[in-house]
């Protein structure tokens, strides 16, 4: 078993709200097969309604296939056991506003995902929250704060302590970088590049950004109505041009760069 | 003549902690058929600044300017009704989410009959509804939707994100505005449908001789066909001039680090490299810096940034810094 996460025949269909015999399933994902390795980036790419989200849910276990396997480290993971599911695979969600609890400080929100899936005391717990606050760049003190005295990218902060605090293997990122400030955004990008660097997390990347899939990725799975068209490495997703799909998706937008040429300007540090 | 004409903007916010200034002195000329792009981050009051040009009242807004001038007419001078009368007349406005303000309850058809002046259509009952169908018709045609017939009965939520940002264009260009105001309408949008939009845009300004201003979060996501471009941050005004001169020579610390912060410059960095970012989070509007608000996060801030730098002009271009990053010819 020398996969961090292996996908098999993975598929998703929908039932229809009539259900007929003859009335026909609709399908979200057909069987697609994939692997992760650890510390390695995939991305997902598609248009909207090609199944891009609804494979990170079932991926972080938020929903569950119609059919195939998922494998963890030669560990099958089951649909329904969450604990398992908790502790090795974790989401962020697009909406950092939205995916926090207005009524519970930050400290409480960290120490949910500890109560449930760990046998942990409070002071141990404490000090688990501590470590994930100062791990995404921010203070302990923050810990007694309320999300809305925080900003947006403090916010997406909070949510990637929340995933990381149980110490997972893969993190399921759905559209995490979209709708942040551009400065916020660069931040959060090194903040979870720092982090699979030094817990050597893999990341499952749900994007429409190819700029950003183009940098951090080191596998490409591209999905085309719920079919699996593409899935390899970047660089040879990147130097391949055959399928006309992968240049409406990639290459178009990536080869239409700004010239920039601040000969002047000195280097920002850091 | 310029169009509008902006000098010395000023938006005054009452919050329970004292008056806020939330636009200061900003200054803006927009041409006849031009494009010109607002760019700022969440909090720098680009939105606002969209507000103040359309009129959009709050009580706890206090609004001061040397000129808000339109068309040689003082819009600040008006009262409520005259104001109304010119903004209803050559100004529109589309925004980020096109299903959030779609009518969900009527049709697209009838949404876009709404929106065509009555003065338009004339004759007899019947000759009036076949006059309007085949007006909504030919908007749509211009917007780029060639499938009319599925879109025109259709509700909002049976559309995609892109066709009914379409239609909200359609809407706004129903009675021929000379300004569109497009308020961040392409983010959160996949590349493909953004790029369409973009050329949707484009296209409209250069054969309706209707002006543009389009505001946008991030300065790589404007369009190519900008001929002005602004920066704002938390209120102030960081740097404007000549979209392709201030891209290539940007003067302002702030426009070059947004510059570099973007993935879509940094073609040649090392893959999994970490970018270069501004310190620090936006100030939240109870704590702006004194000063230069760019201060505490710029990498060139020295002492004198506590003072509000005066602006700078340099031909065209216009910026407000102490430390420019351009060289002055004395």
């Amino acid at each position: 078993m020398s996969h961090l996460l292996e996908v098999k025949n993975l598929g998703k269909t929908y039932r229809p709200r009539k259900a007929w015999p003859w009335s026909q399933k609709s399908v979200a994902i057909e069987p697609i097969s994939f692997h992760i390795d650890a510390g390695e980036t995939l991305a997902v790419m598609g248009e909207t309604g090609s199944g891009k989200s609804t494979l990170a849910k079932i991926i972080a276990g938020v929903d569950n296939p119609s059919s195939g396997e998922l494998w963890l480290n030669g560990q099958k993971l089951h649909n329904q056991h969450y604990q398992q599911r908790c502790n090795n695979i974790r989401m962020i969600f697009q909406d950092s506003e939205n995916s926090l609890n207005t009524h519970l400080t930050l400290r409480k929100q960290l120490e949910e995902p500890l109560k449930f899936n760990t046998d942990l005391t409070a002071q141990e717990r404490n000090e688990k929250v501590d470590i994930a606050l100062r791990r995404v760049g921010m203070l302990t003190e923050h810990g007694e704060f309320y999300p809305h005295m925080l900003s947006s990218g403090q916010k997406q902060r909070v949510c990637i302590a929340r995933a990381i605090i149980l110490e997972p293997q893969i993190v399921v990122a759905d559209e995490a970088l979209v709708g942040l400030d551009p400065s916020v955004r660069a931040q959060i990008i090194n903040l979870m590049l720092d982090l699979q660097q030094d817990m050597g997390i893999s990341y499952i990347l749900v994007t429409h950004s190819p700029q950003i899939v183009k940098h951090i990725a080191d596998k490409i799975l591209i999905l085309y109505r719920g079919k699996m068209i593409v899935f390899d490495k970047t660089d040879i997703v990147l130097s391949d041009d055959q399928q006309p799909y992968v240049h409406q998706l990639l290459h178009d937008h990536l080869n239409k760069q700004i010239k920039f040429k601040s000969d002047k300007a000195k280097k920002i540090a850091d | 003549m310029q169009l509008l004409d902006i000098r010395n903007l000023t938006v005054e916010m009452k919050t329970p902690h004292g008056i806020v200034r939330v636009l200061d002195k900003v200054n803006l000329q927009l041409g006849k058929g031009e494009i010109h792009s607002l760019v700022g981050e969440s909090g720098s009051g680009k939105s606002l600044l969209a507000k103040a040009i359309v009129g959009f009242a709050n009580p706890n807004w206090e609004v001061t300017a040397d000129r808000l001038w339109w068309n040689g007419q003082d819009l600040l001078a008006m009262n409520t009704k005259q104001r109304r009368a010119v903004t209803g007349r050559d100004m529109a406005m589309i925004f980020q989410d096109p299903y959030s303000y779609l009518d969900p309850n009527s049709t697209i058809e009838q949404q876009i009959v709404e929106a065509i002046p009555e003065g338009d259509v004339r004759g007899t009952f019947m000759r009036r509804r076949v006059d309007r169908k085949t007006r909504v018709k030919r908007l749509l045609h211009r917007v780029g939707i060639r499938d009319h017939e599925s879109v025109i009965d259709s509700y909002p939520f049976e559309l995609s994100q892109g066709v009914a940002q379409k239609v909200s264009i359609a809407i706004a260009i129903a009675h021929r505005p000379r300004l569109l105001i497009a308020d961040e309408p392409t983010t959160a949008m996949e590349p493909s449908t953004k790029l369409q939009i973009h050329r949707l845009l484009a296209r409209l300004a250069a054969s309706q001789e209707m002006s543009v201003l389009l505001i946008s979060q991030d300065l790589t996501s404007i369009l190519p066909e900008t001929k002005q471009l602004t920066l704002l941050y938390c209120g102030q005004l960081m740097e404007t001039g000549p979209a392709e001169e201030v891209i290539n020579h940007p003067a302002h610390p702030y426009t070059d680090s947004m510059l570099r912060m973007s993935l879509q410059t940094q073609q040649e960095l090392p893959h999994k490299a970490r970018l270069p970012t501004l310190p620090g989070a936006i100030p939240t509007l109870r704590h702006m810096p004194i000063g230069c608000r760019l201060g505490p996060r710029c990498p060139y801030a020295q002492k004198q940034c506590v003072k509000a730098p005066l602006a700078t002009q340099k031909q065209q271009r216009v910026f407000h810094c102490h430390f420019p990053l351009l060289e002055l010819e004395s």
